[in-house]
């Protein structure tokens, strides 16, 4: 018999039977110790065809009822890259000299922090939007938040195609490092995603976070080299480190320009709290999913 | 676990806060526990807590229909959730051999925006099937849900039947060894619904076990072998399907009686309505067939040469299903000052077993001036010794006669 199991519960697949048990248990959540991870992940494979169907299904549903479509991706970005363009150029905002052309800078920088806000809103928000799938179907419900990361990850693929016309108006020397780009995002990706974890929890049972989250997202854009380089000076260049975004985004620039990393220890650093934040965050949103799914 | 058990609850507690915020403080406390592997406070309760499942336990066997009965709040949903392992139970365990299907909500995870065949599969993913089980079920699914024309135009152009017409199909080609059903099979037209209770009989002819949750005896004593009833988180006991039903229909009977009446401020007062037998001797069960005598008691400040009483019978299942008034009956009732009485007999009372509620309005001569009203009066029980007799599940019980071979073809029926 084909069975997937994907409860929380406890299994125990004996040799002489193929149907599953399921036994659920006041503790049936805190009981695995070590060995959860090994439940985390095979569950997480078991539930791959959900999560690409989640994908499917939010990314084909989007732009339906709209005319311009996938315009929309790009369009914001552009704005604003030219809005501060003209205000660098003109001296309104002083910005040091960036290691890349200003506008290439800063829309490749853009789309790093929008692939980072975008995850972390869309992932956020997916358990309250969810609604009473969550309250009442049971299902995986990490499958919700990991599908979330779909379409802000598309959304960056397309942004890639306006952030390569300009590189290649610009003429930038290419360099072989470039390669090292995906490798950069994920821990970015790895981040987001372990934040939202907690955060989704959280915001089934306070809707303020997501508005909170907006919020902070706004302005977070400033909290991080994205529209101007890495301050040099002392305290502003704190950003550079306490930021755990920054030092991902800085080492994505330095990988395109340059190609040597600036800062490879703060790069490492965050690299290992990106992993940590996922893997705990994950294990969070395990254990505390079953006691907040009924308030939704 | 004997090997033709799909499901068994043993000694399982739930409990619930009725405070938003210390629930949510015990939420905190709780998380934390589990965080660093402490010992909750699983087993006690806390303040303002209460236990929303106390102590029920039960097995289900392979093609064993199982119907949970009771009235609103008695902890049914939570029995469900628990089953369903939305919500892990605070006292005892639950073990569940095989897959589980849920008829709880239906069309989780539907996009208004796809159309329905993308929705089928979302809604299938959902719910745990492959892409390839679905590729092979499609056609089955459509046609099950009757949506052949329109399973490509977008579900937010369907109508609340279709849509849970689709929700129903995909989730009723789970099969699953475990099928809880939440009083969905109250949705749809009638076609629709006898296409549910066929496709759920032949689940259990198959093999599945089945939880139907639902507060209609109708339904209960339709589709269930057996039942438990659930009152106020507590499990009554009984053996039979029967005795099930008669405690229901006694808690319901309780609940009702403790209904108060409001005082009114009219010339006219309803003071007590109870129900005799035929020897005018105070009852409340009779048998189906047996005259039922209802006695109005009222206190009058005015006299009058006439007045209009209203009677209303009502069951649990279908609300108000008959009236009758001494207007119709073409019956004039005067009242004189002080208090006095009516007797209604109603004859022949051809009503099946249950429980039946009775109203009583009272009007002026004209019915232009509204008196006062008794909802609920009182109720009765029809008492039914057989059960068999519950597989006539319609109310009523109309006289009739059966004809074997008559000598007539079909042909003179056109």
């Amino acid at each position: 018999m084909e069975f997937v199991p994907h409860e929380v519960g406890d299994f125990a697949c004996s040799s002489r039977q193929t149907i599953a048990e399921i036994v659920y248990t006041p503790d049936s959540i805190r009981r695995h110790g070590w060995h959860v991870w090994g439940v985390i992940i095979s569950e997480f494979l078991n539930s791959r065809e959900l999560i690409w169907r989640l994908i499917l299904r939010d990314v084909s549903a989007r732009y339906r009822q709209s005319m311009l479509g996938y315009l929309w991706v790009g369009l914001p970005s552009i704005v604003t890259v030219t809005v501060f363009a003209a205000l660098t150029q003109s001296g309104t905002i002083p910005v040091a000299e960036t290691s890349l052309p200003y506008i290439f800078y800063a829309l490749w920088s853009i789309s790093v922090w929008q692939l980072f806000a975008g995850c972390l809103n869309a992932c956020t928000n997916s358990l309250a939007n969810a609604g009473s799938l969550v309250s009442k179907v049971n299902f995986p419900k990490e499958a919700l938040v990991i599908a979330a990361i779909g379409h802000p990850l598309l959304d960056f693929i397309i942004r890639l195609v306006l952030v390569a016309g300009v590189y290649i108006w610009y003429g930038i020397p290419l360099k072989a490092q470039i390669v090292f780009v995906p490798f950069i995002l994920l821990p970015v990706i790895l981040l987001a995603t372990g934040l939202s974890f907690v955060l989704s929890v959280i915001n089934l049972v306070l809707r303020d976070i997501g508005n909170i989250l907006g919020m902070t997202l706004t302005f977070g854009m400033f909290l991080a080299p994205v529209l101007y380089p890495p301050p040099t000076t002392w305290p502003s260049s704190l950003i550079n480190i306490l930021n755990p975004f920054s030092p991902l985004l800085i080492a994505s620039q330095d990988v395109i320009g340059s190609g040597l990393l600036s800062r490879p220890q703060s790069f490492l650093f965050a690299c290992l709290f990106s992993l940590l934040v996922f893997l705990v965050g994950w294990r969070f949103f395990r254990l505390t999913i079953i006691r907040v799914s009924t308030s939704s | 676990m004997p090997k033709d058990v799909l499901i068994n609850v043993e000694h399982v507690s739930k409990k619930y806060c009725r405070s938003l915020k210390r629930s949510m403080l015990y939420g905190v406390q709780d998380v934390a526990c589990d965080m660093f592997g402490l010992d909750g406070h699983n087993g006690q309760l806390r303040k303002n807590e209460f236990w929303a499942i106390d102590d029920v336990s039960f097995e289900i066997e392979r093609g064993e229909c199982l119907g949970i009965i009771g009235p609103n709040g008695a902890g049914k949903s939570t029995l469900l959730k628990m089953l369903n392992g939305i919500i892990l139970p605070d006292k005892g365990k639950i073990t569940i051999r095989g897959r589980v299907g849920a008829l709880i909500e239906l069309g989780a995870g539907f996009h208004p925006m796809l159309t329905g065949r993308e929705n089928i599969y979302v809604n299938g993913a959902i719910l745990g099937l492959r892409r390839k089980e679905i590729d092979r079920k499609l056609e089955e699914i459509v046609a099950f849900a009757d949506l052949e024309d329109s399973i490509d135009s977008p579900v937010k152009f369907y109508s609340s039947g279709m849509y849970v017409r689709l929700g129903f199909a995909v989730a009723a080609h789970l099969n699953p060894d475990v099928l809880l059903i939440d009083e969905v099979l109250a949705v749809g037209d009638v076609s629709f619904r006898l296409k549910c209770f066929t496709h759920v009989r032949s689940l259990v002819e198959s093999g599945s076990g089945i939880i139907l949750v639902t507060h209609s005896q109708n339904d209960i004593a339709r589709v269930c072998g057996r039942g438990i009833v659930l009152s106020q988180g507590r499990q009554l006991v009984s053996d039979s399907l029967a005795q099930a039903i008669r405690q229901y229909q006694e808690l319901l009977q309780r609940t009702l009686s403790k209904a108060s009446r409001e005082p009114r401020d009219t010339p006219v007062r309803l003071k007590a309505v109870r129900t005799l037998d035929s020897q005018r001797m105070a009852a409340r069960h009779f048998r189906s067939g047996e005259h039922v005598l209802v006695d109005i008691h009222y206190e009058s400040e005015i006299s009058a040469n006439d007045c209009v009483f209203v009677i209303k019978l009502a069951s649990h299942e279908l609300g108000e299903f008959v009236s009758f008034t001494n207007r119709v009956a073409g019956q004039t009732i005067p009242i004189s000052m002080g208090s006095g009485n009516t007797i209604v007999r109603l004859r022949n009372v051809p009503l099946l077993g249950g429980n039946y509620i009775v109203q009583v309005h009272m009007y002026n001569a004209e019915m232009k001036i509204f008196w006062d009203q008794a909802v609920p009066a009182c109720t009765f029980d029809i008492i039914e010794p057989n059960p068999e007799i519950w597989k006539e599940f319609h109310t009523l019980r109309l006289e009739h006669d059966w004809l074997i071979n008559p000598k007539c073809s079909v042909e003179s029926f056109t």
